[in-house]
């Protein structure tokens, strides 16, 4: 069994079941990108609201989000919970967005490019998020900060360790925090440029949820901010550590890891995933069917398949085969999901033609008109019995094997909306069959994305071509339904034929008029079960937002523990010490740079050891900075050590010298619970504590 | 006397080139069948030249009407509406002849005649005449 398929059954189940008691505009599953949208507005609105109320230097932050939180509760308080858990809900529609699209395959072939751009955006909302909860400056923003720097800081990209600008309450600067405050700031603006890109190949993208659902969604967390407002914790001390923070596991939760595994294990398991989720698409490849083809003879210009394609896949160029247009329709293969969509569109796709091997002016390879005319006179030469009916059904929809019976036939096409209305003018016009049936996926979940809108547009008259007028609509029915409800499919088909038995032959020359399809049967709950559910989904989704935002605790610490902080920043000793330049030394050099003492630049590195009570707790060796290695050597480790009175050692060395040491130091130390223990060096005082 | 059923004139000329030229594709078409009726042509290749008929002129009014909404006709909906009665009618007249299987050569030819040209005397006269008076005041701009 594939992990896609393991997928799939829950999604099947919750697609199943939001398909039943939601109304379709409302049904969240088949909205989550367009939700996911709204949820970022949110945020931009409320952020900007907080940040005029924000001070970003390191003495006035804390206060002043206190402030924007107490002060005005009620506004202010407001929008800084609906910044947070607004945010914390865009993880999770990201994340459930990009499973259910890998559990229907919606990633491989030529949808590669929608996945590959939505995986960035994944960084952004972390980025965004991490550099959010940093800005806070209460004790999970420390945590944040110094854990984030500790990743940092493993990239060979500083020249010195960023972590130490946390090391203790006076190395913290203002300056740290504008750039937080701009990263903050400019990370959602790139974002939303690659959320435009996410969606640059979809035309008629959803960018807006149903407006009733919009504001259901945006109340639930109004109730949510007032009944669990994000606050603040105590205002960060880099002198303490906290023993335990109460974490936001939406955004935060590698940062345990850290604590556990290590920074080098953690970036391995996140480059590790990144890469493997931009690789998705090829693993392993899909073969898109041969892309829509133009029959330059049956194509005049008229641009229905530009404006119906969901892909963008069609464009208008210049005519190039000198007949009298303006315009003929070009299909970029690889961006063509072969839906056949186009083909719906085209008015010369009508079966009425006389050639037996016609051909549309737009066409899948795979699915010749001409072919699909004589399955559907086959087809309906099988029927028997009364209610015949000509099923079409989604060939990425519901298994339709439950609706085998004498009277129905089924043809799949890759989706509905490929067949053009004429074939069901054709069918019913012809007595083919009694009815026919439109099968495709749930409202507004169409596998092509705009299959059952565009098939229902056309049926009532709102988008061309028509279904004509003298087509009895009660003869046409649309059954959408989740692909994983097939039970609802076959009941759909026993409705429809039920229905076909009570109506009167077929009478020609009657206008019936424009109107929808018929509807096989009412699919939602009754009304008290629906809203019990909405209560049930959008309280069970503010809980679990409201709860896992900040609990449970993580413990950083034991009860009893400390952390020692081994920071310094030493220029170690040349390796080679000035001397006299020789005269054939000098005779090597340029005239501007002979002078008459040489001093290479190239410095020792230094050595560090950190025992406690005799018992060696660190030892390292640490190279100078700089491309000539002429630089300072830079140490930062965070040691936890048990409280309580015991005896520290340090030494250096930084003269390359065998044994001993150039500096040592005794340190008697009571180290009480939580307490950061900064241990630094002075090249004038030696090693300096606190 | 001529052996079409219908003869181009410069009156039908709307002047949006590739238009005029499908109106004179579509005449052609209709005077082979017309023809073909006149010599009592076997059912299924009269079926089967109203059926191409029918797939040519949908195809002709999507290109109409991607023109007058380029345009931004004022006649569009009306315009539109007399086009989408016409591929009713024309369905209508193919399946009198598939469910008699029988047709009236004089009747039918007469039907398809009034059937286009009345379009052509109406609503596309109007069009023309509307493009007309817009051709003339960018000219008055121009001067």
């Amino acid at each position: 069994m594939s992990l896609r398929s393991l997928l799939r059954a829950p999604f099947d189940w919750l697609d199943r079941l939001c398909a039943r008691a939601f109304p379709p505009d409302w049904n969240p599953m088949v909205q989550l990108g367009a939700i996911g949208w709204f949820m970022f507005w949110i945020v931009a609105v409320s952020g900007v609201y907080l940040y005029i109320f924000f001070d970003t230097g390191i003495r006035g932050t804390w206060q002043s989000v206190e402030a924007i939180t107490r002060n005005q509760w009620w506004a202010g308080g407001v929008m800084r919970s609906l910044h947070r858990y607004a945010s914390d809900a865009l993880v999770v529609l990201a994340l459930l967005h990009m499973l259910r699209e890998w559990s229907m395959d919606r990633m491989r072939g030529n949808h590669w490019f929608a996945w590959a751009t939505g995986v960035p955006l994944l960084l952004f909302v972390y980025v965004c998020g991490i550099t959010g909860y940093w800005l806070v400056w209460d004790l999970r923003a420390q945590y944040v900060a110094v854990q984030t720097t500790a990743l940092l800081d493993l990239l060979p990209i500083f020249g010195e360790p960023i972590g130490r600008n946390f090391v203790d309450q006076a190395s913290v600067s203002d300056r740290f925090f504008t750039l937080m405050a701009f990263i903050h700031i400019a990370a959602p603006l790139l974002m939303l440029l690659f959320m435009w890109i996410h969606i640059a190949r979809h035309a008629r993208a959803r960018t807006n949820p149903a407006r009733g659902l919009g504001v259901v969604m945006l109340l639930v967390l109004v109730a949510l901010s007032l009944a669990h407002p994000a606050l603040s914790g105590p205002p960060a001390d880099l002198d303490r550590i906290p023993p335990t923070v109460a974490l936001d596991w939406f955004y935060l939760p590698a940062f345990p890891l850290i604590d556990r595994w290590g920074g080098a294990a953690v970036w391995a398991l996140s480059l590790g995933l990144l890469a493997l989720l931009l690789l998705m698409p090829w693993l392993p490849p899909r073969r898109t069917p041969p892309a829509a083809r133009v029959d330059l003879a049956n194509c005049n210009g008229c641009a229905r398949c530009f404006a119906d394609c969901p892909f963008g896949a069609i464009t208008m160029a210049p005519r190039s085969d000198g007949r009298p247009y303006a315009q003929e329709a070009l299909v970029n293969a690889d961006q063509c999901m072969a839906c056949g969509l186009c083909t719906g569109s085209c008015p010369t796709a009508t079966p009425m033609r006389s050639a037996p091997d016609f051909f549309a002016g737009i066409e899948l390879p795979d699915r010749p008109l001409s072919a699909l005319r004589l399955e559907m006179q086959q087809a309906a030469a099988r029927l028997s019995g009364d209610a015949r009916v000509i099923v079409i059904a989604c060939g990425s929809g519901a298994d339709i094997a439950g609706c085998a019976a004498e009277g129905v036939a089924t043809i799949r096409l890759p989706c509905v909306a490929m067949l053009p209305p004429s074939f069901i003018d054709y069918v019913v016009s012809r007595g083919l069959a009694d009815g026919v049936l439109l099968a495709g996926c749930a409202p507004g979940d169409c596998y092509h994305r705009l299959g059952d809108r565009w098939t229902e547009e056309r049926i009532e008259g709102k988008r061309d071509p028509w279904l004509r007028e003298r087509v009895p609509r009660e003869r046409v029915a649309v059954s959408w339904v989740a692909r994983a409800d097939s039970r609802r499919r076959a009941a759909d088909v026993a409705a429809f034929r039920a229905r076909l038995r009570t109506l009167p032959a077929i009478a020609r020359g009657i206008r019936h008029g424009l109107a929808p399809a018929t509807r096989a049967i009412r699919r939602s709950w009754p009304k008290p079960l629906q809203w019990t559910a909405w209560v049930a989904l959008f309280g069970a989704l503010a809980f679990g937002t409201g709860a896992l935002a900040s609990w449970p605790a993580w413990r950083v610490l034991g009860p009893e523990q400390a952390v020692i902080s081994l920071s310094l920043r030493h220029v170690a000793k040349t390796r080679i010490e000035c001397k006299p330049l020789t005269p054939e030394e000098l005779i090597k050099l340029k005239p501007n740079m002979r002078r008459q003492v040489g001093c290479p630049r190239e410095r020792w590195p230094v050595y560090v050891e950190l025992l406690r009570d005799g018992q060696p707790l660190y030892q390292g060796e640490h190279a100078p900075a700089g491309l000539w290695n002429d630089g300072p050597s830079t140490v930062l480790e965070r040691i936890v050590v048990p409280q309580g009175l015991q005896t520290l050692t340090v030494r250096l060395r930084d003269s390359g010298r065998k044994a001993g040491f150039d500096y040592e130091q005794e340190i008697p130390a009571d180290l009480a619970a939580a307490q950061n223990f900064v241990i630094e060096f002075r090249a004038d005082r030696g090693f300096v504590y606190h | 006397m001529s052996p079409n059923l219908i003869e181009w004139r410069e009156e039908f000329r709307l002047g949006l080139p590739e238009v005029d030229e499908e109106h004179r594709g579509l005449i052609d078409a209709i005077n082979r069948l017309h023809r073909e009726l006149m010599v009592g042509a076997a059912i299924v290749r009269v079926t089967g030249a109203i059926g191409d008929i029918h797939a040519a002129i949908a195809s002709h009014f999507a290109l109409e009407e991607k023109e007058m909404a380029a345009l931004r006709y004022d006649g569009y909906l009306a315009h539109k509406t007399d086009h989408e009665r016409l591929l009713d009618e024309i369905l209508d007249i193919l399946d009198e002849v598939v469910a008699t299987d029988r047709y009236d050569p004089a009747a039918l030819s007469a039907r398809l005649s009034a059937w286009f040209v009345e379009h052509f005397r109406t609503h596309d006269a109007r069009l023309h005449h509307w493009l007309v008076g817009r051709q003339g005041q960018a000219d008055q701009l121009l001067s």
